[in-house]
């Protein structure tokens, strides 16, 4: 059954991947449960949907904006917000801050991933005014806390697995299963990992690679991103 | 990329796809309902969905990249240097390079 209802020509894929992302998120993770994954989805929402606030400004020091019992810690709350307003403006110290009221260095990579995976799948259905997939019910469990061998802080302000690749590829290795779930959503969105940076030419779905990169470009720079 | 000057950049349809990333960045309602009817016009609905796909996923890429401090790779950082500023991105605060040894 389709994810979305609309007559626009969605690849099967692409409209699978959404549902895929959804299961993910609502699915115990590596450092976080089910129901607090959906609650960080749930807050891009909110976030998105909020009157905006500075970048300095954390929603967890505004009066009446983040409930004292709220499932997630302050921090997380502040940083899924930061992360899905303000990506431009993040800086170490602003990710030691996080770490230091809390937040685990590892946690911290899987709330990353979950906030940018579901900013990916809204933004996709608002721009073309599919109606937003609904939040499941949180699937049972704990989180599996697997921690890579190899996993060290080296090049980025997080701990990285020793895996090879772009750094960006990289971002999320010491999360492995935040890195294939990204992987899963981005391959029917935009490239298989291999063609980005080894095969520059081919087109892809109805795109020219060229209109690719334009896309991608432009939004990246909207987004104030250097990478 | 950067938004100056007029036309489609010797890209095909590159006004109208540059048009509808806008209008999904911050486009107000009517906005983004022409833009989209701009692409379709121009190049199909195949062609919007997918535009709509890459900047979906680049609003994620962006996201895991400045979240993760992820700095440029040496061998882009150094392809790049001579139109970054050209394009305004050096002065971004997500600027960051690998140190160098």
């Amino acid at each position: 059954m389709a994810t979305y209802a609309t007559e626009l020509p969605l690849r099967p894929e692409l409209d699978a991947s959404h549902a895929e992302a959804m299961a993910h998120f609502a699915s115990p993770g590596t450092w976080w449960t089910g129901a607090e994954r959906l609650t960080m989805v749930a807050e891009v929402r909110r976030a998105r949907a909020a009157e905006p606030l500075p970048a300095w400004r954390a929603p967890s020091d505004v009066d009446g904006l983040v409930a004292d019992d709220h499932l997630l810690p302050p921090a997380a709350v502040d940083a899924v917000w930061r992360l899905t307003n303000h990506p431009g403006t993040l800086t170490a110290d602003w990710h030691r801050s996080i770490l230091d009221r809390g937040i685990g260095p590892l946690a911290y990579v899987e709330l990353v991933s979950v906030v940018a995976q579901a900013n990916c799948v809204d933004r996709f259905a608002d721009a073309l005014e599919l109606e937003r997939m609904s939040l499941p019910e949180p699937v049972e469990g704990e989180p599996t806390r697997l921690v890579p061998e190899a996993a060290e802080v080296r090049l980025h302000w997080v701990p990285t697995d020793d895996i090879g690749g772009p750094n960006v590829y990289l971002a999320l290795s010491a999360v492995p299963a935040e890195l294939v779930a990204r992987s899963a959503l981005s391959t029917p969105h935009y490239l298989e990992g291999q063609a980005v940076f080894g095969d520059v030419v081919s087109d892809r779905f109805s795109l020219q690679r060229v209109q690719i990169e334009l896309v991608a470009g432009r939004t990246s720079k909207l987004n104030e991103c250097f990478y | 990329m950067s938004g100056i000057g007029d036309g489609d950049g010797g890209i095909r349809h590159g006004a109208v796809l540059v048009r509808l990333v806008d209008a999904i960045w911050g486009g107000g309602p009517g906005e983004l309902d022409a833009a989209r009817e701009a692409v379709i016009e121009a190049a199909g609905a195949d062609v919007l969905v997918d535009a709509v796909a890459v900047s979906a996923n680049f609003h994620m890429m962006t996201r895991v990249a400045d979240g993760t401090g992820t700095p440029l790779d040496p061998g882009t950082d150094e392809m790049s240097a001579p139109w970054r500023a050209e394009l305004g991105v050096d002065g971004f605060a997500s600027r960051r390079h690998v140190p160098a040894n």
